[in-house]
């Protein structure tokens, strides 16, 4: 048994609408600020390894996650922006569920001469091909248009 | 046992100040998000009623015979004895600053020249302490204190909605003037 | 039930904004809890992170988002919240692990960036109130601690000078702080009382400023404590209770929250007399006149007699019972979680006499730290002792 009352008529107010409203202003941190810092006058990449594991990040990090080892400024070297295609999909709809015009193909892409995996978006003419395993490469916004922010990066393209 | 003096902790500050000039002049890297999300927040009965009856001109409470008290706001369960509460009690449109505050920082935390005057107010007809936030009005800074008498100033009843802000403010009351 | 000790401490800076990223935070402050105590991430067995609202962050369920650089990857994790209330939390919750068997050492990281959310941290707050009774009034937060302070004040009728001098000790308390945003030497009480009103009775120096930081805490079991150090500090009490969010249904001058929260830390520590047994208290303060308030819930004077005690100087830190030592939130910082490390930390420097230019001059051997938070609903209590 729970409440003595019961609302039967559709007309009684039943909901209150509301939104929740902020902006946010996320710092690259002290990492991503050197790795946007870069991009915004190279067309390459950094990445940082280990001193104690040989993890090597990219983006690349302060500290290693598995063994909690600092990495520092001289573990961190320049990389060129190419990749292989490790997993991929088409999409076909954007986050609010409306169909894209032109669908989108979202590649995890292992950053080459690193560990672990990076979001791109990779431009393709042809969506009936098998992108797996497929070399590719970034494309970057002209030098006087970056901003110092993952949009920086256009898109990845096949090499 | 004494303790030697030793070296102070923490005995440094790790960490990278960061200015809102450093922002506006993009010493700093940094990205923006505005999220935007909609809510529909379900009333239940307790709030439906009473936002129901704010838009007729009253005030209505609940009571829990077990704790003996009459709620306002109106609940349907109570929050001490955790049983569901009983009846529905009109109340009176009137009471008691219990407490308040002269802001002279509007909603948005903006410096304004005349201040807004806010607190809690007990309602009539509710056990005591019990009542709920509004604006004060037609008082000064001056003449508002804790333990004045106020009533409810209404909004004229086409432009009632269903909602707390029904009543524009409470004002001061002398008792036993409508 | 183990004895929990704690062997480690850790902070960041605290400021306005810090340039690191949450994760970095969370690994620059466990760091340094490594470098005091020598244990690695390896020896860690369970984490746990205090972090208040999503929203200051910007990140939803941003213990996921922290938990690398708080050396969680691939160990057992919780994240715990309760506002403000966090900073004593946390390291409770961390007591459970330890004093329950599960872990042998556990790490406690708190952690929080309000700079993130622009152009105020104020603009996360307004979400806090009901949304049908509180919200389409428009409400400033600052409106509800000037409510609460207005009663209090009015209640015991206590006077804004005296409640001016506990911001004044604190700023100034704060000068022998490394992380301090905003010490003060030499700040009066004319300078309290000339500071710009926000909602009377609540001015600008009465208010402790939003901030970026982290910091961190090790506990062991106190077999693993004794291998470390020939003096380690233990967690002997803790409690924690929260009120009804019907706030205006409260008579708010006096917080039984914490009065409850601090009957149960002290029963647990046998503390039976604790104006008599407390060396030393760090009650939260996030607001001035919210020393005293809590100094009376923590039961350590009568009701309305905090200010008299602050007036006649009993609570600096040469007198009898200092109080916020560190500089508390009003003069370190007020990085909500992350005040740990002025709360608890801080506890465990002066109970292990590594306080340096802050350390209070007695020897003491019992302190009592305290956190509250949402609403006027939440009372942490936490009761450190030397071994």
């Amino acid at each position: 048994m729970t409440f003595f009352e019961k609302q039967t008529d559709p007309t009684t107010p039943m909901h209150w609408l509301g939104n929740m409203q902020a902006d946010y202003l996320y710092p690259s941190g002290i990492a991503g600020d050197k790795l946007f810092k870069h991009i915004m006058k190279n067309d390459t990449f950094l990445a940082a390894k280990c001193p104690k594991c040989n993890k090597t990040y990219f983006p690349p990090r302060l500290y290693c996650e598995d063994c909690y080892s600092e990495i520092p400024n001289k573990e961190w070297f320049e990389i060129p922006a190419t990749g292989k295609i490790k997993l991929y999909t088409i999409a076909t709809i954007d986050t609010y569920g409306n169909k894209l015009e032109n669908p989108k193909v979202i590649g995890m892409i292992n950053i080459d001469k690193t560990d672990g995996l990076f979001l791109g978006v990779i431009k393709t003419d042809n969506l009936d091909e098998n992108l797996q395993g497929k070399q590719v490469e970034a494309v970057f916004k002209s030098k006087n248009e970056r901003d110092g922010t993952l949009k920086d990066i256009l898109y990845f393209k096949k090499k | 046992m004494m303790t030697t003096k030793k070296e102070g902790y923490p005995k440094y500050a790790p960490g990278t100040k960061a200015s809102g000039k450093d922002i506006a002049n993009k010493n700093i890297t940094h990205s923006w998000w505005e999220p935007e999300v909609q809510y529909s927040w379900s009333l239940g009965p307790a709030y439906s009623r009473f936002l129901q009856e704010l838009k007729k001109g009253k005030i209505i409470g609940r009571t829990c015979k077990k704790c003996e008290r009459v709620i306002v706001p109106p609940r349907m369960f109570c929050e001490y004895c955790y049983k569901p509460t009983d009846d529905w009690i009109y109340l009176k449109d009137t009471g008691k600053i219990e407490t308040f505050s002269i802001s002279y920082l509007d909603p948005n935390a903006r410096r304004i020249k005349d201040p807004i005057l806010i607190g809690v107010i007990s309602i009539d007809g509710a056990s005591p302490m019990h009542g709920f936030m509004h604006y004060f009005g037609e008082m000064s800074k001056d003449e508002i204190h804790i333990g004045m008498k106020v009533k409810a100033v209404w909004k004229p009843e086409k432009e009632r909605t269903g909602s707390i802000t029904d009543i524009k403010y409470f004002k001061p009351w002398k008792g036993g003037e409508k | 039930m183990n004895r929990v000790a704690v062997i480690g401490g850790g902070m960041t800076l605290f400021r306005r904004r810090l340039l690191e990223t949450g994760k970095e935070l969370s690994f620059l402050a466990t760091k340094m809890a490594m470098e005091d105590s020598g244990i690695e991430k390896k020896d860690i067995d369970m984490v746990v992170m205090g972090s208040a609202p999503d929203a200051f962050d910007g990140i939803h369920m941003k213990g996921e988002n922290l938990l690398d650089g708080a050396a969680a990857a691939n160990k057992p994790y919780v994240r715990v919240f309760n506002g403000g209330g966090t900073s004593v939390f946390a390291p409770i919750a961390g007591w459970w692990h330890v004093a329950s068997g599960v872990a042998d050492t556990a790490l406690v990281v708190c952690e929080e960036k309000m700079g993130s959310c622009f152009p105020h941290p104020q603009t996360a707050f307004q979400h806090i109130w009901d949304p049908v009774i509180d919200r389409p009034l428009h409400p400033n937060l600052v409106w509800l601690f000037a409510m609460e302070m207005n009663r209090y004040m009015t209640v015991h009728d206590i006077k804004k000078e005296d409640i001016a001098l506990v911001a004044v000790k604190n700023k100034r308390n704060a000068a022998g702080h490394p992380c301090a945003q905003l010490p003060d030497e030499k700040i009066t009480v004319d300078d309290v009382l000339n500071s710009e009103i926000m909602a009377w009775p609540v001015q600008r120096l009465d208010i402790s400023p939003p901030s970026d930081g982290a910091s961190a805490l090790i506990l062991c079991s106190e077999e693993k404590a004794r291998q470390y150090t020939d003096d380690p500090i233990f967690i002997d009490g803790v409690g924690w209770n929260i009120d009804s969010t019907m706030w205006t249904n409260r008579d708010l001058y006096f917080p039984r929250y914490v009065a409850n929260a601090a009957k149960m830390a002290y029963k647990m520590a046998g503390i039976q007399d604790p104006r008599k047994e407390i060396d030393f208290a760090e009650p939260y303060d996030p607001f001035d006149y919210k020393e005293l308030h809590h100094l009376e819930g923590l039961l350590l004077c009568d009701k309305g007699q905090a200010p008299i005690l602050t007036r006649e100087g009993v609570t600096q830190r040469d007198g009898d019972l200092p109080v916020c030592p560190s500089g508390g939130l009003l003069g370190v910082g007020n990085p909500i979680a992350a005040t740990m490390g002025q709360k608890v930390c801080e506890l465990y420097w002066q109970l292990s006499g590594k306080a340096g230019k802050r350390q209070i001059p007695t020897d003491p051997q019992i302190g009592v730290g305290q956190a509250w938070g949402d609403i006027m609903q939440m009372g942490t209590v936490i009761v450190m002792r030397r071994g």
